[in-house]
């Protein structure tokens, strides 16, 4: 493309944007509110995966040893225990340290656990973390066979319930963005096919007199960024706004981690502008094939 | 020889036959009338010779390149040497004289500095001097088609293809369309005019093919009487 024609190119995009104002503005706003509600769905997503691998990653098993093991059978075991497969990382918490954290956890300052009970009773554990919590299960069960364990608990039952709900939430909310998404490249290709069609006499013209494929669609295309950048930006301003705000206001009132780390929310943003643009070209080149075919 | 029609079928997908073997050839410098009754097929052969319907059999050659072996991409190039003419004019309306016909030129790529030389060149040529300004609208039936005209001279064609140029205007705009044709004609371009008026066709003592029912069932040479 000669840098003349681009500004041909440019100049003809944008004269047609000024010409057909309303048909611009209908392309934007659909642009803005299906980027928005895809934004939306996605910003749902991110938190409820980010809540769920917490959820997740918070399940250990705890493998209580036998009370007359010597120190040496007590480093076999952790030796056998980083042998498993999946094992991610082995912690012993020894009796002493065990009653501490009990006394903390319940005991408090004006409360004497230790005197209480008159001795320690129990035993020493090893808090075991699997590289995939999912495999927690399975890890649990080699564990038990290790010899000088005497009993492992994950929250059997309830964990493996857990795995069941992350895993269809997950499944369900991939199927919501990926038909959102589908909807929006309907939507926006719609619009756009609105636009064009208002133009086919002279792209018909066009064609007959000789114009190359590519000399037509340049100026559309060059509309299509422009329209679904602009309805894009829209979406990810209202987008960015609103959720910093819930933000604010979340951290007061509950227990729920939102996502803020502002590298992932940078991504997330400049990924749906992207996107906006991306559906711009995508519906003005579906949309156009079909008058092009003189 | 400028343009050869080789045993040319056309069968359209709902089953129509809408040419039925037609083998033609026309010298450079020619000016033809096309005729016959509606559905004769006189638009479908128009069509084929800038490539906008392919035959369903036979062979179609523009200066010795055949039309129907053509690559898609090769299709610009060759409606490059043709002008259009339509019936309804086919003007943008939101452009004024000037631009429509500096579209034709802008649209295949040429430079400034030509489009501002050439275009009121042809305005002048199809005698629509001082009307650069005005937007189809504001014209008469006979100066649109002049704008047409003159968009379609833009590019220097080898061949003016014109589909029932004078179809929408009465009969005394039609004769000084035609006049303007033939001087058009007798400056070295090839025309080929599809019409349905034979009043036009009977005075002009021009070469007429006559279609019927997708063939042709008489060729007579210019010079001759029409009967």
């Amino acid at each position: 493309m000669r840098p003349g024609s681009f500004l041909y190119f440019l100049g003809q995009a944008w004269q047609s944007l000024r010409r057909n104002r309303l048909l611009s503005l209908a392309t934007i706003s659909t642009v803005a509110v299906s980027i928005l509600i895809l934004g939306f769905a996605v910003l749902l997503t991110v938190n409820a995966g980010q809540f769920m691998n917490k959820l997740e990653s918070d399940v250990e098993i705890i493998a209580y040893l036998d009370n007359d093991l010597d120190q040496s059978r007590i480093s076999d075991i952790k030796r056998d225990l980083l042998a498993l497969n999946g094992v991610e990382s082995v912690n012993f918490v020894s009796r002493e340290e065990g009653l501490k954290k009990l006394q903390e956890n319940f005991g408090g300052h004006e409360y004497n656990l230790k005197e209480t009970l008159g001795k320690n009773p129990l035993p020493h554990t090893y808090e075991i973390k699997a590289t995939n919590p999912h495999d927690v299960p399975q890890i649990a069960q080699r564990v038990k066979n290790i010899d000088g364990v005497y009993k492992v608990n994950y929250g059997q039952g309830m964990v493996e319930r857990l795995f069941n709900v992350t895993r269809w939430i997950r499944i369900i909310s991939m199927i919501f963005i990926v038909m959102l998404a589908a909807a929006a490249v309907f939507l926006i290709s719609t619009t756009i096919r609105l636009a064009i069609f208002s133009r086919r006499k002279e792209i018909y013209l066009m064609k007959l007199i000789g114009s190359t494929d590519w000399f037509i669609r340049w100026p559309f295309f060059i509309e299509g960024i422009f329209l679904g950048t602009v309805g894009g930006l829209i979406a990810i301003i209202i987008l960015s706004v609103g959720y910093s705000s819930l933000i604010d206001r979340m951290d007061a009132l509950f227990f729920i981690p939102l996502v803020t780390n502002p590298v992932l929310l940078n991504q997330i943003y400049l990924g749906l502008l992207a996107c906006g643009a991306v559906l711009g070209v995508l519906g003005t080149w579906v949309s156009l094939n079909r008058f092009l075919d003189v | 020889m400028l343009v050869q029609f080789y045993n040319v079928s056309k069968i359209y997908p709902n089953g129509v036959k809408a040419l039925d073997d037609i083998s033609l050839k026309i010298d450079r410098g020619e000016f033809i009338f096309l005729m016959g009754p509606s559905g004769a097929g006189k638009s479908t052969l128009i069509k084929m010779l800038f490539r906008e319907e392919l035959p369903t059999r036979g062979q179609i050659f523009l200066a010795s390149r055949s039309i129907v072996r053509m690559k898609r991409a090769e299709v610009p190039r060759l409606r490059r040497n043709m002008g259009i003419i339509f019936q309804d004019f086919k003007l943008l309306e939101n452009k004024t004289v000037y631009e429509n016909v500096a579209f034709a030129m802008e649209v295949v790529g040429s430079n400034r500095k030509d489009i501002r030389e050439r275009v009121p060149e042809v305005i002048k040529m199809v005698g629509l001097k001082g009307k650069e300004n005005s937007f189809p609208g504001e014209l008469s039936g006979g100066e649109q088609q002049r704008v047409g005209i003159a968009r379609a001279l833009a590019n220097r064609p080898l061949l003016l293809i014109a589909d029932e140029p004078t179809g929408n205007l009465d009969i005394n705009t039609s004769q000084e369309i035609m006049e303007l044709l033939f001087s058009i004609n007798r400056k070295g371009t090839t025309v080929i005019m599809a019409t349905h008026a034979r009043e036009l066709v009977k005075t002009a003592g021009k070469r007429v093919i006559m279609l019927e029912k997708g063939r042709i069932v008489t060729d007579t040479p210019s010079g001759e009487v029409l009967l």
